[in-house]
């Protein structure tokens, strides 16, 4: 009798290590070609051609003309940002745009960081590449990979550059010197968008994997938040000997496991039992609240894009007031979703219009709106969940830096039973969504204590270069 | 034993007999008028007041109870801004063989923008839109707008009967146009004259030719008590509703207000909330549908359920998602673009009239619907700025928990019919209806049609709602 018991659980123990062993694999690189028609015979051009942000007199009368020309909808009394973006305000930001606002006075802002364009798999990739100016004896840089989201683009991290390529004369420690590669999501800014369907997270991941080669660098940083988190932990997961670390701002998880809804409907009671500490109770809890009100009051947009793209893009390409209400909504409602209560939502409180309009600029520029919404359809468009990447692990060592007033707060424990390899996670003291943007110190410190964690398991390796 | 009992009663003096037997009687009728008064005793929906006009509501005045003739007109001007707009619209090429998968089809959407600079005329649009009387009247703080088309000719001994019809989102007052002549004129369309319609198309607060609303919670309760005051107003005591999108919400709310003057509720699309009786339905009635009261056709049209139901739902609800949380950020784009407007609005007349038309090139809108009818559509929200207040009607009426709305349980006691399009974005059941309405007449499965009935099959829609009529007054 004992033995057939032996005998069971043996083989029971035999099954289940087969079983999990399966879930060690490596999410394939695709090779994909997104460019127009069918992909031609000859090899693709792989030079790396400088590139410059230009803008004519043409293009300004065209914006300054639909701006005076634009059509507003007076709102309803005391609704502050309750029902979206305030016409009153939205008059003013315009009004901003187009007296004030100087576009080519922000042209060389952009444009004081060198940028570059590369065709891979038939698109046009452009970014950002910023070496140190300065390097002390014997220092190397690493490479950090750095990717934006929606309604972002490379704007967002110009703040953050120079303290992560030039610590030193920002008053941080130089132990860590970055040159930062920054590109545009295929579909947004300057960015050639995929003329085939099917371009999702892991066919972009793969596309700015084969950028880091073509750079030539090896072993490399990836650092993201929105869309930008679900790239990098893709490419971790692509080429996890390439990825050195990956830092996050924002982490999501989507398969909901039954652990974590036991932990939603009893982790305000037994917060240890389920490993929450805190502060991450504090942030939420109460559940229905914080976290199912939320979101559905702040997805309406998430689920038209993923569903009907062209429609809902097709408006904001052609009217710059309703890019702008559009876009700079959410700046003011994911910075901090109190901001809905006050009259201007909050926007200048922690950015200037400048700034604001220059990333609103990156999207009526190029006419980029309609694709940059298409990533939600190849994302989410059959579903949450669904997607194979979404059911495998990371375990390339993760830093994860939880902001107060991100959209939704992640818990560690929550984030662990995808990323096994989390070796720093930090609540932040203040910020939101848009952290580069908004809190580009609290980053940059959280970014290089995350690297510096890393070193200290495995120092860098000149070799790999 | 009874022998015994009246013996025993018999026997008793009289003073005994009446102490027993008029209390008893008392007690007897007094039970029966309970019971004849419940049954009568329905409960109803409070209809409450509203203001909605511009700052606070004025103290002493008196509303201006006047009905004032209108005319839609346009400008040269007006007119030219549209075509300057249109011409520099900005297209972003479409996905390479997605049809209307991604939205509506910016290829397709350049033919149809073409088509509205170079060959569509509104004034002569106008001129159609005008043959029928219109006038405003305003009620609550706000103007409400509504056309009134009285039958031509009508014979002795005949009566009109008022008709209230109501529109929904992304529709008009002039979705009826097709329709209204075969209930005002039936005998000028090969109908039989038994029944004859006045027929009264208000435009809902925040749509087209009425006011917005000013003030925050304008939910269709509001217009329902509205247009009863509407109704009043023209005179009438008692009058049939016919209603789709949120026309249905809005009508049955009138029926749950005051049922003693909606003579008969007609609907093409109903609206009802889930609960555990028709999470079971649903699951038993995939494999026994008799026993849950569905029909073959029910079947036909709710299974696969998921797939037909769940999914479709999920993607084509997007745009009631955004609306009902952020309606002013949504509809800023559109206001400015007319051609974004286009778009928005149109793609729903494709996919909503037959969800297969997203596999065309062209949405397969021009297969139901003239150009120039969509293009009239889309242009009462253009010239009337109305897409913003439109869209915060989402957010009004979806922002409560449905379960816990004050009209989510009272029931509907006038008589219904309803008529059930195949291509309807959602399929009810009569068994499952029969839960908030209690006196369906007549319920009917359509041969053909989607959510835009009376644009679409205006002489399917007609025959429905005079079977209804007749089904009421037992002609």
């Amino acid at each position: 009798m004992l033995l057939e018991i032996f005998l069971t659980l043996a083989l029971g123990i035999i099954i289940y290590l087969f079983l999990t062993r399966k879930k060690e694999e490596t999410l394939p690189i695709e090779e994909g070609w997104w460019g127009k028609g069918q992909k031609p015979d000859y090899e693709e051009d792989t030079t790396v051609r400088p590139f410059k942000v230009e803008t004519t007199e043409a293009e300004l009368n065209d914006l300054f003309r639909r701006l005076d020309q634009a059509r507003f909808t007076e709102p309803l009394e005391n609704s502050c940002f309750q029902y979206g973006f305030n016409s009153v305000y939205l008059r003013k930001v315009i009004s901003y745009w187009r007296n004030q606002f100087n576009w080519k006075k922000q042209v060389e802002v952009l444009n004081k960081f060198p940028q570059f364009k590369t065709k891979i798999e038939g698109l046009d990739v452009h970014f950002v590449h910023v070496k140190p100016s300065s390097l002390p004896e014997g220092r190397s840089a690493k490479p950090l990979l750095m990717v934006h989201g929606w309604p972002g683009s490379v704007y967002e991290f110009y703040k953050i550059i120079p303290l992560l390529t030039d610590p030193a004369s920002h008053g941080l420690s130089d132990e860590h010197i970055f040159e930062v590669i920054c590109p545009s999501i295929p579909g947004y800014g300057f960015s050639e968008a995929s003329h085939k369907k099917g371009f999702n997270s892991v066919s972009a991941a793969c596309i700015f994997y084969k950028l880091m080669l073509r750079l030539g660098f090896h072993e490399f940083y990836a650092q993201g938040g929105d869309w930008g988190w679900l790239i990098c932990t893709n490419l971790a997961q692509i080429a996890p000997n390439h990825v050195k670390g990956l830092h996050l701002n924002m982490v999501s998880v989507t398969s909901m496991r039954f652990t974590q809804l036991l932990s939603i409907l009893l982790g305000r009671y037994f917060p240890g039992l389920f490993g929450f500490q805190d502060e991450d109770v504090r942030r939420m809890f109460p559940f229905l609240k914080k976290g199912l009100y939320r979101i559905l009051m702040e997805t309406g947009y998430a689920h038209i894009q993923a569903t009907k793209p062209d429609t809902v893009g097709c408006g904001l390409n052609d009217s710059p007031v309703g890019l702008a209400a559009y876009i700079l909504e959410k700046f003011s409602t994911w910075t901090d979703p109190e901001f809905q209560k006050l009259e201007d939502g909050g926007l200048e409180r922690k950015y200037s219009l400048d700034d604001l309009l220059t990333n609103v600029m990156l999207y009526w520029v190029p006419g980029c709106m309609v694709s940059a919404m298409r990533f939600y359809k190849e994302n989410i468009g059959k579903g949450i969940g669904t997607q194979k990447h979404e059911k495998l692990p990371v375990r390339v060592p993760t830093g994860v830096a939880s902001f107060p007033n991100e959209v939704l707060h992640t818990p560690q424990s929550w984030a662990q039973q995808k990323y096994l390899n989390i070796i720093s996670f930090n609540f932040m003291p203040r910020g939101g969504h848009f952290a580069a943007f908004e809190e580009p110190e609290l980053l940059a410190a959280d970014i290089q204590q995350f690297v510096g964690r890393v070193e200290k398991e495995e120092p860098w390796s000149e070799k790999g270069k | 034993m009874w022998q015994q009992i009246l013996q025993s009663v018999r026997s008793f003096k009289y003073p005994w007999r009446s102490v027993i037997l008029a209390p008893a009687a008392l007690g007897a009728g007094g039970l029966l008028v309970c019971w004849l008064l419940s049954r009568r005793k329905i409960k109803t929906l409070e209809m409450g007041d509203g203001w909605w006009g511009s700052g606070e509501r004025p103290p002493r005045e008196k509303e201006d109870e006047r009905i004032r003739s209108f005319q839609i007109e346009t400008s040269d001007r007006e007119i030219q801004e549209l075509h300057q707009r249109l011409d520099q619209a900005r297209y972003t090429p479409p996905l390479e063989g997605v049809a209307f998968q991604y939205g509506f089809n910016s290829t397709y959407l350049q033919k149809v923008v073409a088509y509205w600079r170079n060959q569509f005329d509104w004034q002569k649009q106008l001129e159609i839109v005008n043959q029928y009387p219109h006038f405003k009247t305003t009620i609550e703080g706000i103007e409400v707008h509504f056309v009134h088309v009285k039958p031509p000719g009508i014979s002795k001994g005949q009566a009109a009967r008022p008709l209230l019809m109501v529109h929904g989102w992304p529709g008009s007052f002039y979705e009826f146009y097709k329709i209204i002549p075969l209930l005002t004129d039936p005998a000028g369309h090969g109908l039989n004259e038994d029944v004859v319609f006045e027929v009264i198309c208000p435009s809902i607060p925040g749509y087209g030719f009425s006011e917005a609303p000013h003030q925050r919670g304008f939910d269709t309760l509001a217009a329902a008590r509205i247009f009863h005051k509407l109704m009043q107003r023209l005179g009438f005591q008692e009058f049939y509703v016919q209603g789709g999108d949120w026309g249905s919400r809005i009508t049955v709310n009138m029926a749950q207000m005051l049922p003693k003057s909606v003579k008969g509720l007609h609907l093409n699309l109903v609206f009802i909330s889930g609960g555990l009786g028709r999470l079971v339905s649903l699951l038993l009635g995939a494999y026994v549908p008799w026993l849950v009261g569905l029909t073959r056709e029910d079947s036909r049209r709710l299974y696969p359920y998921l797939e037909k139901n769940v999914y479709e739902l999920l993607r084509e609800t997007g745009y009631l998602h955004i609306q009902a949380t952020k309606p002013d950020t949504a509809g800023s784009g559109l206001n400015d673009s007319p051609m974004g407007l286009a778009a928005y609005i149109l793609e729903k007349f494709s996919t909503w009239t037959d969800r297969s038309f997203r596999d065309m090139d062209n949405g397969g809108l021009e297969r139901k619907f003239s150009m120039d009818d969509l293009l009239t559509n889309v242009m009462i929200y253009w010239v009337t700025s109305s897409i913003v207040p439109s869209m915060r009607f989402y957010k009004e009426n979806l922002s409560q928990n449905p379960n816990t709305a004050p009209d989510a349980r009272i029931g509907v006691y006038v008589p219904t019919g309803i008529a059930a399009f195949p291509q309807e974005l959602a399929h009810c059941p009569r068994s499952w209806a029969k839960k908030l309405f209690k006196n369906i007449v007549v319920y009917s499965y359509m041969p053909r049609g989607g959510h835009f009935a009376a644009f679409e099959e205006p002489e399917l829609l007609a025959q429905d709602i005079r079977q209804l009529v007749r089904k009421v007054e037992h002609l």
